[in-house]
């Protein structure tokens, strides 16, 4: 669907995009992450035709964006970072604006917009001015715009910057259903929101691509040490014995002590095992309550801070 | 095109430009017309179109100057960038709505020409011919008021280069006879005899296509170095 070669863009001296390979498959969700000023917004605006690579070469849907611009931009609903709307407008008359420009069919143009509209929840706020409306709106509005001719892909900039939980969540609801029919490529730098939505992540760090694979097994990746964490409470401070009885314990460590008089500890296991089971038991037997247990899983957060950091070095 | 161009139209008259423009136009062209008509007792229509062009200098900036800069400054050009219209039909759009602003103005000055048939007999024929070179003109200088809105992001910046290129090529015969046919108003002048000067309306057009291309070039252009 969309295939990136080489891509490179440089500003006189400056790179900001260095020699990125990706394709982006029918279907699927991808989360471009990265820092602040990593090249995000900026593959975007290659991707969707609105600067030009330096070098490279970007396919639409089959169709080179700098040869075949229209056919190219046809394939795409873009959603560009901040937000930029006509605020003149009302909702209606920019939908409407959007998908002449598109070159939707007249005779069908009318009965698409009325669609996008309810689509996007706009139907209550059609006839507002759009300078008038709420953060939130101005989202979906925007997003409207990007629906609007119908597109297989859709390219949102980050598209949840600026809005309260609820909203967050709405559009978020929103990209995922979206995803069902359309190929979705967003950027963000909210780590929680690319492993939520996304079925592929690609991280970008100063312009090179660090790492491309799903969310999953990037938290693997670097997810290579056993912890458990777990709070107890221990009066006689059994715990300091416990590392005898159970031989696969490598180290236990003491985090919190919380004021009801529990603890809290992570305790690292030999190799790939999972502790839990014999933890459980063998404090039971040592009188040591367990108020709490769970494994230590690496956060994408993580991942990606470790990502950044190695490509750093 | 026909889209850009209707919406550029329309968004004239949300904000209060199109208002502006047509009403500062005709608030100067009556004073013109008062001044013509019952202090020097004339009944000639053409001749208040020789101030009035000197008008368009300062008020065709009002139009212009925010066509392309603000959609840069809001970031809305990348709506109409990454749409599939070309860079060729959204200036030419935007081009069009200004020209249709002009038009209209220029029919409301109809008015002024009942108003002197009931005191005399205005010559329609040099009316009309006054009117083209008239639109001539303005199509010349919106034209270059897109090209230099095209450069900056700035619409204030936009609109003094505008305003200074006019006063410049207005002036420039002053300084030196050369340049008697580089003022695109002198060029001008010569319309309210009533005679279509061809050498005159090529130049005006020449003018135009040239600053519509330079327009699209400075856009095509900034895609790759934005």
């Amino acid at each position: 669907m969309i295939e990136l070669k080489n891509v490179t863009k440089k500003y006189g001296k400056v790179t900001a995009v260095d020699n990125i390979n990706f394709s982006v498959k029918e279907g699927e969700i991808v989360g471009l992450l990265g820092p602040n000023g990593a090249g995000k917004s900026t593959t975007m605006n290659m991707i969707t035709g609105f600067i030009e690579q330096t070098e490279g070469e970007i396919m639409i849907n089959g169709f080179d964006i700098t040869k075949k611009p229209k056919k190219a931009k046809k394939c795409i609903g873009y959603m560009p970072e901040g937000v930029p709307l006509y605020t003149d407008l009302t909702v209606k008359e920019f939908v409407t604006y959007m998908a002449e420009i598109k070159q939707v069919n007249k005779k069908e143009r009318k009965e698409k917009i009325r669609q996008i509209i309810e689509k996007t929840g706009l139907k209550d706020v059609e006839k507002k001015v759009i300078k008038n409306l709420s953060r939130g709106y101005k989202q979906r509005v925007s997003m409207a715009g990007a629906l609007v001719g119908d597109p297989k892909i859709l390219i949102l900039d980050e598209p949840t910057v600026g809005l309260d939980p609820k909203q967050i969540t709405e559009i978020r609801n929103m990209i995922k259903e979206l995803g069902k029919t359309h190929t979705v490529i967003l950027s963000s730098h909210i780590l929680s929101e690319v492993s939520q939505i996304c079925n592929k992540v690609i991280i970008i760090n100063k312009g090179k691509i660090v790492a491309i694979d799903t969310p999953e097994n990037l938290e693997n990746r670097v997810n290579n040490k056993n912890c458990i964490y777990v709070t107890v409470e221990d009066n006689e401070n059994k715990i300091d014995t416990i590392k005898n009885k159970i031989k696969e314990i490598k180290s236990v460590q003491l985090t919190q002590k919380n004021e009801d008089g529990t603890k809290q500890y992570i305790i690292e296991a030999e190799g790939e095992i999972d502790l839990r089971k014999t933890i459980f038991n063998e404090f039971a037997k040592e009188n040591i309550t367990i108020f709490e247990m769970k494994k230590a899983d690496t956060t994408l957060e993580e991942a990606f801070m470790k990502l950044i950091e190695g490509g750093n070095k | 095109m026909w889209a850009v161009m209707k919406k550029e139209f329309k968004s004239y008259f949300f904000s209060p430009v199109g208002y502006v423009f047509i009403g500062l136009f005709l608030i100067m062209f009556s004073i013109f017309f008062y001044i013509d008509v019952f202090t020097y007792q004339s009944t000639n229509f053409e001749y208040i179109f020789y101030s009035g062009a000197t008008i368009l200098t300062f008020i065709i900036p009002i139009l212009t100057m925010r066509t392309i800069a603000e959609e840069r400054k809001t970031g809305t050009e990348q709506l109409l960038l990454t749409s599939p219209v070309s860079i060729t039909k959204m200036v030419l759009g935007k081009f069009l709505a200004a020209v249709a602003i002009v038009v209209i103005t220029e029919l409301c000055t109809f008015m002024y020409f009942g108003i002197l048939c009931f005191f005399g007999t205005p010559h329609i024929t040099t009316a009309l011919v006054t009117l083209l070179g008239f639109l001539l003109l303005a199509i010349s200088y919106i034209s270059f008021g897109i090209l230099a809105s095209s450069i900056t992001e700035n619409q204030i910046i936009a609109g003094v280069i505008t305003i200074g290129f006019f006063i410049l090529t207005w002036f420039l015969p002053s300084i030196n006879e050369i340049f008697t046919n580089f003022s695109l108003i002198n060029m001008f002048s010569k319309f309210p005899s009533g005679q279509i000067d061809i050498a005159d309306t090529v130049t005006f057009i020449t003018f135009t296509i040239v600053c519509i291309l330079l327009t699209i070039i400075v856009m095509q252009r900034r895609k790759s170095v934005r």
